[in-house]
């Protein structure tokens, strides 16, 4: 049995678009679900998606707690033995409070690609395969939120080509979750439960192309 | 001391993603490690290229990645086997890259283009003027220039180079008209200044069997010897796809020159023996004598190397028709029990196509 992390936000929580973050997709249909079912048997997929997470900042308005650097490691550790760890992350680093260009949230994904390959959680306490995953670019109508996310839309459509710089850098396994889903226009960054099914399924293929020998 | 781990990271492979090739200094050992696996298997996953090359997956996972960007590869449909999860097999892309090939021959000279895989896409054959005053030189340009012209435009970024396969033999230079020898010299400069591409020289024999070797029946052989049948007889001893090339090789006169005489002799005409692509008439005890001295010629030189190196294939390129190489593998695999004998399938221009191979062994393989 293989073990996968999904790392995330809202969007990988399953939060619904337009609605709270106790508004959620059920387990079947959140794209970890969804990736599960495709993979199969084999597969055990861990969720771990926070409505809020930033790659490495603490919030000064929602809370420290949504940190991803500092939950990373007790995370990897709870569930450690992982044969791959996905990590899809960035828009909420976009905040007009953090102040930050795509460039700076693609080195903070990088900082987590670090610590996962300093932690070792990998079978025989080796590093396990990592996937970077940008997130679907943001609409430019983010409705309410368009204070909270000042001019953060332009920036989220650079995420895909930083990430994928920082992946190429570091080897690690990079996806553009862009290039199969788009954010739901009821409120411009969360996804919808179509799109839930389409980026699972895309990333179980993406999953199963990395290759995996049989296991003794 | 600053943590060089988040020093800016260094975006060499996706910095361009203009439509053309990446420069050849981009190109590191990894990328041509796994290009190299390619031009010799179709159809492979990222899985097997991790174990044939040792690379780890999220290696083989960036560089497949920029590779597909740069359009050299393709993937193909998802394969679902009856266990284990579905398999998605990995292409050079046909038209990820192309070559034109040059090969000058003492009787003519032959242009062709070809796309990643070794396909013919153009293919032009000039006399080379016997007279020695005369010179082609124009007509070749030209020629050269067309292949290229021959592609459309939004492809020429993708043309990796030109490869040129010069005779080094001298008992076939004595055949070239005069003063040949100076010409082809300078045409290395002469092309790269005219048509703009680099040219990558190689002795003809041995890139006939670098085509047989990236494009033909020799795809799968580590080791074999090769013949090629041309006015005379040559051999290249190839080992762990290396090919050995040497100034001091030699060849014979049991070459399709031989045949010519022999045919001449009994007073009948050879002149299909130098069409390309056209099949031979019997030419009858002329045909069986010829026969009989190649035959003789190449099982002494495979018995020659035996002591040395056992090598148990023998590839024979030729531009002679299929049928006839055919028929001299099968009378030697009869000759020699435990040989096997192939008939390259680069048919009509083997040395040109070879030539073509050139551009794209220095620009995506591994030495």
């Amino acid at each position: 049995m293989r073990s996968v992390l999904c790392y995330g936000d809202s969007n990988t929580h399953g939060q619904i678009p337009g609605g709270t973050p106790l508004e959620r997709y059920g387990p079947a249909e959140r794209w970890p679900g969804v990736m599960a079912r495709e993979l199969g048997p084999g597969w055990h997929v861990i969720e771990e998606g926070l409505s809020g997470r930033t790659t490495v900042r603490d919030d000064p308005i929602e809370g420290a707690h949504k940190n991803g650097r500092t939950y990373l490691r007790p995370c990897l550790q709870s569930h450690a033995v992982l044969d791959l760890v996905i990590i899809m992350l960035g828009t909420n680093d976009l905040k007009a409070r953090f102040n930050q260009p795509a460039s700076e949230v693609a080195m903070a994904m990088g900082c987590l690609v670090y610590d996962i390959k300093e932690l070792k959680p990998g079978p025989g306490g080796s590093v396990p395969e990592i996937m970077i995953v940008s997130p679907p670019p943001m609409l430019d109508d983010i409705k309410e939120w368009r204070s909270i996310f000042a001019s953060a839309p332009e920036k989220s459509r650079q995420l895909a080509l930083e990430f994928e710089i920082i992946a190429d850098s570091l080897e690690v396994h990079f996806f553009d979750a862009g290039s199969v889903v788009t954010c739901d226009p009821l409120d411009g960054f969360h996804i919808n439960g179509r799109a839930h099914a389409l980026l699972g399924s895309a990333l179980a293929r993406e999953v199963e192309a990395i290759g995996w020998p049989d296991e003794k | 001391m600053p943590d060089m781990r988040f020093a800016p990271p260094n975006p060499l492979r996706i910095a361009d993603r203009a439509s053309g090739l990446n420069a050849v200094s981009v190109r590191g050992y990894n990328e041509r490690l796994v290009l190299s696996l390619l031009l010799q298997s179709k159809d492979i996953t990222r899985l097997e290229i991790g174990a044939r090359t040792g690379l780890s997956a999220q290696t083989v996972s960036v560089i497949v990645r920029s590779l597909e960007q740069e359009g050299l590869i393709a993937k193909g449909e998802a394969q679902r086997g009856r266990v284990g999860p579905p398999t998605v097999p990995i292409s050079l892309n046909p038209e990820g890259a192309y070559s034109v090939g040059i090969s000058v021959g003492h009787r003519q000279v032959e242009v062709v283009l070809v796309d990643f895989v070794g396909s013919i896409r153009s293919r032009t054959v000039l006399p080379f003027s016997t007279a020695a005053q005369d010179t082609n030189h124009p007509q070749f340009m030209s020629a050269v220039a067309k292949a290229i012209a021959n592609l459309p435009q939004h492809l020429h970024s993708r043309i990796a180079g030109i490869g040129l396969a010069l005779p080094g033999d001298e008992a076939e230079l004595e055949l070239t008209p005069k003063a040949a020898r100076e010409r082809f010299d300078a045409l290395q400069e002469e092309v790269e200044r005219e048509i703009g591409y680099p040219v990558y020289v190689q002795n003809d024999i041995t890139a006939a069997a670098g085509g047989e070797s990236m494009f033909g029946v020799a795809k799968h052989l580590s080791d074999y010897l090769f013949f090629y049948l041309g006015a005379r007889l040559h051999s290249r001893l190839v080992l762990n796809h290396q090919i050995y090339n040497t100034t001091a090789a030699v060849s014979f006169d049991v070459g399709i020159l031989r045949l010519e005489e022999e045919i001449r002799k009994k007073g009948n005409s050879p002149s299909e023996l130098w069409e390309r692509g056209a099949d031979w008439p019997s030419f009858g005890d002329a045909e069986i004598a010829w026969q009989r001295d190649l035959l003789e010629q190449m099982k002494s030189s495979i018995a020659a190397l035996k002591p040395f190196v056992p090598v148990a294939s023998v590839v024979l390129s030729s531009y002679a028709p299929q049928a006839v190489c055919k028929a001299i593998c099968r009378e030697l695999e009869q000759a020699m029990p435990g040989t096997t004998a192939i008939a390259g399938n680069i048919e009509r221009s083997p040395k040109a196509v070879g030539a073509a191979s050139l551009p794209f062994s220095s620009r995506f393989m591994v030495e």
